[in-house]
């Protein structure tokens, strides 16, 4: 039996509440098939008035394991560095996160807030808002890039804003599980974060022969104009739909890049930086003159149906 | 005479509570309620774009974020005079609907009923039913609810793209159409959870439960095996024997903004709701018409840069000034309607909405926590037809726009506000653009109302006076506290001021004899 305990430190609870969404495996399926205890989640434990600080107590007096700990939210270190404007028994939650994860044979950053500092680590950053083993891209948060669970892995970044709902329940079922895990550059699963959100938009077509829209509310790419980040952003939105129908780019919200350390970016959100007539980032990894060339051929390529717009994305 | 002063942090509200209490031989004399974590969400959106509010406000909240968005989407539309197409309006009340229902469920069976599958009420008559619905992660209502308000997302999904946080809202209208495979889709949701709703919650199908219009009427049809036996009903007679229907008055004014926004009579300069918003005058009994003139925030107790009396969120200011130790004790602002205190939520709503069951229910017993938690369930009626009427609707008008761009020029600097009927009640952005930027913004939620701290004239908010009289029998396991504050459905997380409640919070107790 795997013991596992999930904390909120800066959150919005979206996280939870995306993993309540989960269907393969659900929440109860992980827990009851994976044999996970469930030691402590805010929004769903119960019990005695004071059942947290007893688990707290136990887990630091070694008389607890603590197998698997969740952190969903930023680690809030505000007022200078103190932590208290994310408080716990007098003392910032930041803390109790350090002296948890001590314990803990591994640490999962459920959500970009908590890999990343997120939304609230925006500028101006008011509360002073890091992640867990990094400050946006930069190696380094709560704890050092060098730092190490007891299982001896760094804080696997599981995420988004909110994480996939799946994301969050099969990294846990293959920790649970002893599947290997194997992490990319930002310690996200390289299972769940190989992809591009791109990849498995049904407004590809358009993209494919750059019919780009220019206002929200059309058929076509988002990618040119309204500042879909789709083909820069690597997660499953598009492979795995959310709750089993959809995706913001399907539905035609760009994507906002939510799952990278940068989210979100400083610029107007809904629109493409550009030079020129060129966006300024392109898709992953692809060459600019070479790109230019391609979409002047595709545009002079592109069949009338998808000119006109007819296809349903 | 024993006096203790306790602090007792709450769970299953969304975000973090602390309630301080002074109890006296075991009654509540005295309680301050303040959420612990500071974000400075208005902060961030400074100097922003205006849409990247639909990105950002969202996320203020991971219950809620629809109902952000669209409050969000409205105080812009409301700046720029940007027309919107009744396709959109409908569009948007059947994801914020889909979201109530989501939220009303979760909120009920998943972070209200647990407390009752509580070892103190072991010996009680129901435990063994309540135990089989309710128990956490096993009860049959809990596993069901978990099934359902999956399902009934999917709606915000075929729309949205996800839930939660997604910006399908901007200025105009909606990103996506209605198209006869969505409609479709989503009718088959509804559908489902509609039936799940009238066999396994309420016992009743859904016309027959929302005719009953007098508290006679209801308990006598709760008499019946099938009413008594469905959830609603175990928990009703399950509260009703712990007196809950007496306690947890607080304060007897309410406001609503009226419930989503009026298809056909949406736009510029038009106020025209599903159901009707209004101040509920406690007093006299009468229901007013809104007036936003009326609101004002007070920061007396408040960790904020003191200023005079009350201030309406336009002339408002969010300037820390942390003083522990002082008689000022929390990061939330009093808002204020005139001067009175009051309180927002489905009971709120649909008292001043017209509820004829729930009127006379409270003219008996006034505003108890089971009424409350009633209340919350009983919305998700309104919510199941609302929605149906949104998408019948859609159906007839299948091709008309669901967007129209704003013209070019109107997007221009100015003030406006959004006010949305969210899941937990009232909810209001008052926004400011300047330079093509956010210059201000200020948002007051549900939870704002109803977990006020004391105001300028050091009067208590509505939770911290629904708690005076209140008797807890373990002062170490004082879950009586957590069934008054639950019974709110607290959104600690969107209350967005909050920050920490002082050097003490979650030490535990102190016990004065004789004090």
């Amino acid at each position: 039996m795997a013991s596992l305990l999930w904390l909120q430190t800066g959150a919005c609870g979206g996280d939870s509440l995306a993993l309540l969404n989960a269907v393969s495996p659900s929440l109860e399926q992980l827990l009851a098939g994976y044999s996970i205890e469930l030691l402590w989640h805010p929004s769903l434990s119960s019990g005695h008035a004071r059942r947290f600080d007893h688990v707290v107590d136990r887990i630091l007096a070694g008389e607890q394991a603590l197998d698997i700990l969740c952190v969903e939210g930023s680690i809030v270190t505000a007022p200078r560095g103190t932590g208290l404007y994310d408080p716990w028994r007098g003392r910032g939650k930041m803390d109790l996160v350090r002296d948890l994860a001590e314990r803990a044979g591994v640490v999962v950053a459920m959500g970009t807030c908590a890999a990343f500092g997120g939304v609230h680590a925006a500028p101006p950053n008011p509360s002073d808002c890091i992640g867990l083993q990094f400050d946006h891209a930069r190696p380094g948060g709560l704890f050092a890039p060098e730092w190490r669970s007891r299982g001896g892995l760094p804080v696997v970044n599981v995420a988004g804003c909110p994480a996939h709902p799946h994301t969050m329940t099969q990294t846990l079922a293959a920790l649970v599980g002893d599947l290997p895990i194997e992490l990319d550059g930002l310690n996200r699963p390289a299972s769940h974060f190989s992809t591009v959100v791109h990849q498995g938009c049904t407004r590809n077509e358009y993209h494919e022969y750059d019919i780009e829209e220019s206002q929200p509310g059309g058929k076509a790419c988002l990618f040119f104009n309204l500042g879909c980040q789709g083909p820069m952003t690597q997660a499953v939105c598009n492979s795995d739909l959310w709750n089993g129908v959809s995706s913001k780019t399907r539905a035609g919200v760009p994507c906002f890049g939510c799952t990278s350390p940068t989210f979100p970016r400083d610029g107007d959100l809904f629109r493409t930086e550009k030079v020129g007539e060129v966006p300024i980032h392109l898709p992953l990894g692809v060459e600019r003159p070479r790109y230019m060339a391609y979409k002047n051929l595709a545009r002079a390529a592109a069949p009338q149906r998808v000119r006109d717009k007819e296809m349903e994305p | 005479m024993a006096r203790i002063e306790l602090n007792v942090d709450l769970n299953r509200v969304e975000g973090d509570l602390s309630v301080q209490v002074t109890l006296e031989d075991g009654v509540v004399v005295e309680a301050r309620t303040a959420g612990t974590m500071y974000r400075g969400f208005e902060q961030i959106l400074l100097g922003r774009a205006p849409r990247d509010a639909m990105v950002i406000t969202p996320r203020v909240c991971g219950i809620c974020g629809t109902a952000h968005l669209y409050a969000a989407v409205l105080a812009l539309e409301q700046i720029w005079g940007t027309p919107v197409p009744p396709n959109a309006t409908r569009i948007r009340n059947l994801c914020l609907f889909a979201e109530g229902l989501q939220n009303d469920l979760r909120q009920t069976f998943l972070f209200f009923t647990p407390d009752f599958c509580h070892p103190r009420y072991a010996q009680h008559p129901l435990h063994d039913a309540m135990m089989r619905a309710f128990e956490p992660f096993k009860g049959e209502v809990y596993r069901e609810t978990l099934a359902m308000t999956r399902r009934v997302l999917e709606i915000v999904a075929h729309f949205g793209g996800q839930w939660p946080h997604s910006s399908y809202m901007l200025p105009g209208g909606v990103v996506t159409p209605p198209d006869t495979r969505r409609l479709i889709a989503c009718r088959a949701a509804l559908d489902e959870l509609q039936r799940w709703y009238e066999q396994r919650v309420v016992g009743a199908r859904l016309e027959d439960w929302l005719a009953l219009d007098s508290a006679d009427a209801y308990f006598a049809w709760l008499e019946q095996p099938v009413p008594a036996s469905s959830a609603l009903g175990l928990m009703t007679r399950f509260l009703r024997s712990q007196g809950l229907h007496r306690l947890g008055i607080g304060t007897p004014h309410m406001l609503s903004f009226g419930v989503g926004c009026d298809p056909e009579r949406w736009g510029p300069s038009q106020d025209a709701h599903l159901m009707r918003s209004g101040f509920l005058d406690g007093d006299s009994g009468a229901v007013e018409p809104l007036d936003t003139a009326q609101i004002a925030e007070h920061v007396r107790h408040s960790w904020f840069r003191p200023y005079e009396g009350g201030r309406h969120p336009y002339e408002g200011e969010t300037v820390p000034d942390y003083q522990p130790g002082s008689d000022r004790y929390s990061w939330a602002k009093a808002p204020r309607y005139g001067d009175r205190v009051v309180q927002t939520g489905p009971l709120a709503e649909l008292l001043i909405g017209g509820d004829a069951l729930l009127r006379d229910l409270h003219a008996r017993e006034g505003a108890g926590a089971w009424l409350r938690q009633f209340a919350r369930v009983r919305r998700v009626a309104y919510e199941l037809q609302h929605a149906r009427r949104m998408l019948d609707e859609l159906g007839a008008a299948l091709h008309e726009p669901h967007f129209i761009a704003p013209v070019p020029g109107s997007e221009v600097d100015g003030q406006g506000c959004g006010l949305v009927m969210a899941a937990r009640g009232a909810l209001g952005h008052w926004v400011r653009l300047r330079d093509g930027v956010v210059e201000k913004y200020q948002i007051i939620t549900p939870t704002a109302w109803n977990a006020s701290p004391r105001d300028s004239a050091g009067v208590p908010g509505h939770w911290e006076a629904s708690l005076v009289g209140l008797e807890v029998a373990d002062a170490d396991d004082p879950i009586e506290i957590g069934h008054l504050i639950r019974s709110h459905d607290p959104c600690l997380v969107c209350t967005v001021h909050f920050a920490q409640a002082g050097a003490h919070a979650g030490a535990g107790r102190r016990l004065v004899v004789g004090a």
